[in-house]
């Protein structure tokens, strides 16, 4: 996908824009992100992409010196604590919600690593190839589906969560198939 | 009979083959994020739940933990190929359930929390992966895999994300190996998506010349995409390799005759061998049966013996820990008990 304001460059950059529960998806190259305003977050890009540095070794790429003196984005996974900088020191994550929190930083160096970025293969057992759901906002007046499947959703929610707290994962696996297929055929409708 | 026991006779290049799966649990830390009090419960959880493994496919397997075993025995299994050094080496608590004929082993909370592996003799990576297959969906039913839309099944190094798959053929190369364009012809495979490496030996020295294809790559790749490929390569080097043999056998017969006849007599009749002489003579031995230039009373699975010389695997028959200068005499000892006669 080429970048959506150059629109010369591939686009290597998702950024979500969740505004007043509407979410908007937008695809920037490095070098266009960079120019652009991202709040918060624009640090990520000032440092040109500290990533140039992760998987140094497996890519045979060094950083310069220049680019270790430079500030990175203190980024640090809230499940596993482990910081961005850790991340790409051992080139090694500390575990599965690594990857959504460091997503929009690591996806360019996975595609450079891989050759892509995006699953091909096996899927676990039980599990159908999701359609992305629209998002669900709780709000008053907002899309929230009424009846019985939300109602239904909220409780298999509450199933899972108890199960994973009591470490049954038969029972957690049920759940989140039934929640997937809810939501699937709320989705549908 | 343990897998490396059998000799592929069809195609004799080809040593073994091997796939390899890593798997994370939902919801779950990574294994060097956990503590060894964490790990150990995490292993025994898995074990828990694992107990009936042996019915996916009829095979007996054994429960242990590395940690409760000798440092020797740890190491023979390295070297028999179990696990890697990794593993072998991980100061935490790591679980082992492995099929008495080793060729399945799952290994609990190495640097993943699940790690199966299946070898075999010979080219069959599409059965291996139909085994693993089922063992990966009998694991997944019980304990929920952490798999993501995007990336696929995730896993602590980047290197296996995705298909969590590695595949790989291990091959003979002795006269490709010899020549000049042989580490050009390596690095050429990276442009695939494959690796070539040499199994023993140190530095740009390979004993035995045994080689290792496998796949770089492990994600947006299909499986079969990943099997195929190594398969291709593999079978595209090793052609290469039958080749250039033809060539030597045609122009050089004698000295063909030679080397392997002198390789045989050592083995059969030293008194002392390094690890790097013998993987050298075995090597040339391999290749004089494959050329039908030695013909033996019995078969002779010569990577059995080159897995059987290796320090640990050596060392662990013996009732006292051995010199180097030993080990040398004890591995000269093991060949000649070993060897097969020649077919007069």
């Amino acid at each position: 996908m080429l970048c959506e304001r150059c629109k010369i460059r591939e686009a290597n950059i998702q950024y979500t824009e969740v505004v007043g529960g509407v979410k908007t998806e937008h695809h920037f190259c490095a070098q266009c992100a960079k120019e652009l305003d991202f709040g918060p977050y624009s640090a990520i890009f000032d440092t040109d992409f500290p990533l140039g540095k992760l998987l140094s070794g497996l890519l045979g790429v060094m950083g310069s010196d220049e680019q270790e003196e430079q500030e990175t984005p203190q980024i640090i996974c809230p499940t596993c604590k482990t910081s961005y900088e850790e991340f790409i020191k051992d080139s090694r994550f500390g575990c599965p919600d690594c990857y959504g929190v460091f997503d929009l930083l690591i996806t360019e160096n996975i595609k450079q690593l891989q050759g892509s970025d995006t699953h091909k293969g096996k899927r676990p057992h039980g599990l159908q190839k999701i359609k992305p759901v629209p998002v669900v906002v709780s709000a008053q007046g907002g899309e929230n589906p009424s009846g019985t499947d939300a109602d239904q959703i909220q409780s298999f929610e509450r199933r899972l969560k108890e199960a994973l707290r009591l470490e049954d994962y038969e029972t957690a696996a049920h759940c989140r198939d039934e929640i997937r297929r809810l939501r699937e055929g709320s989705a549908s409708e | 009979m343990k897998w490396y026991e059998y000799a592929d006779s069809d195609r004799p290049g080809v040593i073994s083959s091997r796939v390899r799966l890593v798997r994370n649990l939902d919801h779950c830390v990574f294994p060097a994020k956990l503590s060894a009090k964490e790990n150990e419960e995490m292993i025994r959880r898995l074990e828990y739940g694992l107990q009936d493994i042996g019915s996916v496919d009829g095979r007996n397997y054994q429960f242990s933990m590395l940690q409760d075993m000798s440092d020797l025995e740890r190491k023979s299994l390295r070297e028999r190929h179990v696990f890697n050094s990794t593993i072998a080496s991980r100061k935490t608590p790591v679980g082992l359930i492995l099929s008495d004929t080793e060729d399945c082993g799952i290994i609990l909370g190495g640097t993943d929390h699940i790690r199966i592996q299946l070898l075999s003799s010979g080219l069959c990576l599409e059965k291996l992966w139909a085994d693993c297959d089922k063992m990966d969906d009998y694991i997944g039913e019980r304990f929920p895999y952490a798999f993501d839309e995007k990336y696929g099944y995730l896993t602590s190094f980047p290197t296996n994300v995705g298909t969590g798959l590695r595949a790989s053929v291990t091959i003979h190369l002795p006269n490709l190996s010899k020549g000049k364009k042989f580490s050009g012809l390596t690095a050429e495979m990276g442009r695939f998506g494959a690796k070539v490496r040499g199994i023993y030996g140190e530095g740009n020295e390979n004993y035995g010349s045994l080689y290792e294809v496998s796949n770089q790559k492990t994600l947006g790749l299909t499986e079969k995409e990943i099997l195929d490929l190594v398969n291709r390569l593999a079978l595209q080097l090793l052609s290469q390799e039958n080749q250039v043999r033809k060539l030597a056998l045609e122009k050089h017969r004698l000295e063909c005759e030679d080397e392997a006849y002198k390789s045989y007599g050592v083995l059969k009749y030293a008194r002392r061998l390094s690890s790097r002489d013998a993987m050298v003579f075995l090597s040339q031995l391999m290749q004089g049966i494959h050329d039908n230039i030695l013909v033996m009373e019995e078969p002779c699975p010569v990577y059995r013996l080159m897995l059987g010389i290796q320090p640990a695997n050596l060392q662990k028959d013996s009732s006292r820990p051995l010199s180097k200068e030993e080990l040398d005499v004890e591995r000269a000892a093991y060949i000649r008990a070993a060897l097969p006669d020649l077919k007069q």
